[in-house]
């Protein structure tokens, strides 16, 4: 019996321990007076704080509500959240392209009656930052800081090697690589004058493509990657330039590189001397290495498109409130403040060097000035700069591409037209078992 | 072999073997012995580096450098700062204590009915038993999913740990094996005596399984303590509720994976299991048997 | 339906006069169905619950489009016709898992059972040995990964480190597509631990006089091993072959972690839209893999639920072939004896 009673205590102490320690997502603070709203960001590290101080602005002036910032939040995580009935107030996402899977799921809330309600004109807002906002007319989301692209250079060795001025074609882009690029004695690479890998870092499909002016659907939403001859034009150029370093050799290279959001960035530690980055490294390299010599331009766009050059893909983040949040009209005011108002914007963009979203707010004076920095806003406000297509399969349609072109440049699918119409039927397809193409 | 009446040659007498046949079999020793040392080290081999790599600094861990200098001991202190590994530790612990008490108690009768009960239908059930330890969880996942889901509980650690309370097939398995060398005289003698079926489980039984039962335990904790793909699944999204196993995985400092305090960590997490092994290895040796060897 | 044997009941029955006996008897037999239900009742309602019900939930969600956000779309085959039709990750997946299969359990059955014959041999350190062996197989499989990935990195890895001080320029290990399967391969062998104390604990069990006998009818060492070693431990073999095809088919975690790291794409935690599954070019993408991908990262648990039910038509036709066969090549002690 002792070994029972025993055996019965220990019983106790587990359960004891773990109705303890398992807790419920979601359990509501007991505070008297005020609400508390929950917020989820994807930012983590120094860019978080930027956005804790400005929500804390926010949350001082107001008494009702007690806001809680998460932050390193992923899409995945809204997703899993929002189903599991756990979902914030308030969440924001990197990738706009995901409007479309949140909208037409009804992961999101339909934000139209708060708009009219409140009397927001939509107009306020930049066209590409309108249409990444909404699907199919539903509006599910504020647009909350945007992202161009852009080239980073490194002065020093620009002088080095006797170049005065940043490419601007991409036939300089190509000469320019070559030059700046050393190697080690056994061949390996040392530095690397401009990495063409598709999949690293920033370099992805849709900023390489927007030097080229590609379109990824056209009107009538079908995918038209084998049609429009600036995909094969971007892939064939694209891998020559890898081949011309070596495909393995750049894997090896970016194995031993630094992380990207890290203090030992290829670009910031000296590894590249030109790189595709986001208008965000402007704010990392002040706070990591001020002492860097470099410069910001636009990305270099293909020989027979000049009129592209001074424009970049778009990106942008975007905030909404999940369809089972717990205190809507709070979250509804805090996302109107963040999206619509000049001072916080602009607050956001001096801290974390994001473009804000409002016309009004690009020419704000609170923006602190930066020679860096406003080489974005112009790429923003170019008339070329564009956004991808927006469909109910979120960002699944870039992967099915992905796939293909990190094979292709591996030199693993020798015929690109071919590949290229198998990828468009495969998109077609993804499209229309998600139930909605582009709108 | 039995010396007979008939007459034989002679009964076979160990005798030593003659000098070349005792020099191949020593050469042959000494081979295998050599081949089991290199091949103990290519299998120690990766501890040593990996030890080695968490008392280097970042930038060393990062170079093709093998030999720490200086030796970072702080790296180990480091780790606990970095990451929440206590709190780790706690929802391991708690998942492995919780599911491996559930599956006990719940495998226990059934392994028990499916032994030394005698009822109809009984060895087609155990085929239905050893049927799902066959099926990969995949298959049922997305369903259980929605369950958990719509009962609020994914987030948390309850949809890992309340199917252990309702049996688990290899457990089951394992205990109706040992079940099955019980002698049958021990539970007439009880049933005679009046002992209903459940007091002979609890009394007779249970006595003689200790043995077994820990090492299904210690089997169970093992396998909870190297879950990945469920926890991912229900607690994935919810930092404070991570397992280790998930929190090594997503070991990260605030923008890069810092390989030096990553393989302290890995070392950490590897550490009680080890040490598991070492305070249990009798009952580790009892598990394998049950497992294999009686088929 | 009796639980008790017959001469314990035949004991009791020799008691009571004839018709009290038959009323007995039924009390008796309804009490029994009653305690083996109560004994079985855990194991019943886990069954339905884990087992029943996901299994017919899985095929009727395999005829929806489901997101688990808004209710369940009535798409009929339309899955199916993506999986068989359209979708190009599928197929390499299932390769990829087949091929894990057909190189890793062949290889990690060799590797134990070569391993556990030289422990047998050996005399004096069995001990230090077995535990050097064994002591891998614990490390828990994330750890493992990890420290792998890590000692395989192409460029600052200890081991490409040391191939090149002798001359050789190592391989990209885990971010070549030709070279990541065979990287997780090295990473299961090195846990072969587990399953070469099994084999240990069966080659020292064979019957000395099985061997005496076949070295007096003139059996060599390879012969003694075809002949009397291979058939005797035949039982463990299976269940190796049929533990090691049940482990294949459900590969995802040292995978999932080994294509995470390697990537090197440690932008947040946890942050998937950039994420590759499967890197490199989709030679890790397995099929687990792969069905985690569509029901838990984009929102097609239909599409997850059809891919399930084929894993399911996959494991039944696997588990079956190997069932059948086995007869064939197993031997019992029981039969021997």
């Amino acid at each position: 019996m002792k070994r029972g009673a025993m055996f019965l205590t220990v019983l106790a102490l587990v359960f004891a321990a773990g109705a303890g320690g398992v807790k419920f997502q979601g359990s509501a603070e007991a505070s008297a007076q005020a609400t508390t709203i929950t917020v989820w960001l994807p930012f983590g590290g120094r860019e978080l704080g930027v956005m804790k101080r400005t929500i804390a602005e926010y949350d001082n002036k107001n008494s009702n509500v007690k806001i809680k910032v998460a932050g390193d939040i992923s899409t995945t995580k809204i997703v899993a959240a929002i189903r599991a009935g756990n979902a914030p107030d308030l969440a924001m996402d990197f990738e706009s392209a995901n409007i479309g899977t949140y909208c037409s799921s009804g992961a999101w809330s339909d934000l139209g009656p708060y708009l009219k309600k409140d009397k927001v004109d939509v107009n306020i807002f930049p066209s590409a930052a309108r249409y990444y906002t909404q699907y199919k007319g539903k509006r599910c989301a504020m647009p909350l800081l945007a992202d161009v692209a852009g080239l980073y250079y490194n002065k020093k060795m620009f002088k080095a090697a006797g170049l005065t001025r940043p490419p601007r074609t991409i036939s300089e882009l190509t000469a320019y690589a070559k030059k700046l690029t050393k190697r080690n004695k056994d061949g390996s690479l040392k530095v690397v004058g401009f990495d063409p890998f598709i999949g690293w870092y920033t370099n992805s499909n849709d900023r390489f493509i927007g030097m080229f002016g590609g379109k990824w659907v056209d009107s009538k939403g079908k995918s038209i990657l084998a049609k429009d001859p600036a995909w094969a034009k971007m892939l064939r150029w694209q891998k020559s330039l890898v081949d011309w370093y070596g495909h393995n050799k750049l894997v090896k290279f970016h194995a031993g590189e630094g992380d990207e959001y890290s203090s030992s960035n290829g670009f910031e530690s000296g590894k590249l001397a030109m790189n595709l980055d986001g208008e965000w490294r402007v704010a990392f390299i002040a706070a990591e290495k001020p002492g860097l010599a470099y410069g910001t331009a636009p990305l270099p766009v293909d020989d027979a498109k000049p009129g592209l050059y001074g424009s970049s893909a778009l990106n942008g983040s975007i905030a909404g409130i999940p369809k089972n949040a717990k205190h809507k009209d709070q979250a509804w005011a805090l996302l109107k403040y963040l999206t619509t108002q000049d001072h916080p914007l602009a607050q956001l963009s001096n801290g974390l060097r994001n473009v804000p979203t409002t016309k009004s707010s690009l020419a704000s004076p609170e923006i602190k000035p930066d020679k860096h920095f406003s080489v974005f806003l112009k790429i923003y406000a170019h008339p070329k700069s564009s956004t991808v297509p927006i469909t109910a399969a979120g960002v699944q349609y870039q992967d099915l591409f992905t796939s293909f072109v990190t094979k292709w440049q591996a030199g693993h699918a020798k015929d690109l037209a071919g590949g290229l119409k198998k990828v468009d039927k495969q998109i077609d397809a993804q499209l229309k078992q998600a139930g909605g193409g582009v709108p | 072999m039995s010396s007979a009446s008939v007459p034989v040659a002679a009964p076979l007498v160990r005798r030593k073997p003659p000098w070349s046949v005792r020099r191949r079999r020593f050469l042959i020793g000494v081979a295998n012995h050599s081949l089991l040392i290199v091949a103990a080290a290519l299998f120690l081999a990766p501890f040593v580096f990996i030890t080695l790599t968490a008392l280097m600094t970042n930038n060393q861990a990062l170079s093709p450098q093998l030999w720490p200098r200086p030796f970072q001991w702080n790296n180990f202190v480091d780790v606990f700062h970095q990451a929440p590994l206590l709190r780790w530790a706690l929802n391991t612990t708690m998942y492995a204590g919780l599911a491996t008490l559930g599956l006990l108690l719940s495998s226990i009768p059934v392994a028990y009915a499916l032994a030394r009960l005698r009822w109809r239908g009984r060895e087609a059930v155990f085929l239905v038993v050893l049927i799902a330890l066959m099926l990969p969880p995949q298959v049922s996942v997305v369903p259980i999913y929605v369950l958990w889901a719509k009962l609020h509980l994914v987030g948390t650690l309850w949809p890992l740990i309340i199917p252990n309370w309702l049996g688990d097939a290899f457990t089951i398995f394992l205990l109706r094996q040992f079940f099955l060398t019980i002698p049958e005289e021990y539970l007439d003698a009880a049933r005679v005596d009046g002992c209903g079926e459940f007091r002979i489980l609890t009394t007779v039984v249970l006595r003689l399984a200790k043995p077994a039962i820990a090492a299904v335990a210690l089997f169970s904790i093992l396998y909870t303590f190297n879950d990945f793909f469920l926890p991912l699944l229900y607690v994935g999204e919810n930092p404070h509720n991570w397992v280790a196993s998930i929190g090594l995985s997503e070991f990260r400092s605030v923008h890069q994976v810092q390989w030096n305090l990553t393989m302290a960590a890995t070392l950490i997490v590897m550490a009680p299991v080890i040490v598991l092994f070492f305070l249990a290895q009798r009952a580790f040796v009892e598990g394998v048997t049950l497992t294999g060897v009686k088929g | 339906m009796s639980l008790v044997s017959p001469m314990a009941e035949a004991g009791a029955a020799s008691v009571a006069p004839a018709f009290d006996r038959r009323r007995a008897k039924k009390k008796a037999a309804w009490r029994r169905r009653r305690i083996v239900l109560a004994f079985m009742s855990p194991w019943i309602l886990g069954f339905s619950i884990f087992f029943g019900y996901p299994l017919v939930m899985s095929a009727y969600l395999s005829l929806t489009h489901y997101d688990l956000l808004s209710p369940a779309r009535w798409v009929g085959l339309g899955n199916y016709r993506y999986l068989f039709g359209t979708d190009s990750q599928v197929w390499p997946a299932v390769r990829n898992t087949l091929w894990m299969i057909g190189v890793f359990v062949p290889l990690n059955v060799l590797f134990a059972f070569g391993i556990a014959l030289m422990l047998a041999r050996a005399r004096t350190g069995s001990g230090f040995f077995r535990t050097a062996f064994y002591l891998p197989a614990l490390a828990p499989p994330v750890a493992a990964t990890l420290g792998f990935v890590y000692l395989l990195n192409p460029a600052t890895g200890p081991v490409n480190s040391a191939l090149e001080y002798i001359g050789i320029e190592g391989p990209l290990w885990f971010n070549s597509p030709t070279w990541s399967k065979p990287s997780l391969v090295l990473l299961g062998l090195w846990g072969v631990g587990s399953v070469m104390i099994i084999f240990l604990a069966a080659v020292l069990d064979v019957p000395r006089h099985l061997y005496e006998s076949a070295e007096l009818d003139g059996c060599g060492p390879l012969r003694r091993l075809r002949w009397v070693t291979l058939p005797s431990i035949s039982p463990v073999i299976l269940f190796a072959v049929v533990i090691g095809v049940i482990q294949g088919l459900q590969y995802f975690t040292q995978a999932y972690v080994a294509g995470n790291i390697a990537q090197g794409e440690a932008s947040q935690a946890g942050d998937t839209s950039g994420l590759n599954l499967g890197y490199p070019e989709d030679s890790t993408l397995f099929y687990p893999v792969l069905l985690y991908q569509h029901g838990f990262r984009y929102f097609n648990m239909g599409y997850a639920s059809a891919m399930a039910m084929l894993l399911l038509a996959v494991a039944f036709a696997v588990t079956l072939v190997i069932i059948l066969n086995s007869r064939r090549f197993v031997h019992y002690q029981g039969a021997v004896r």
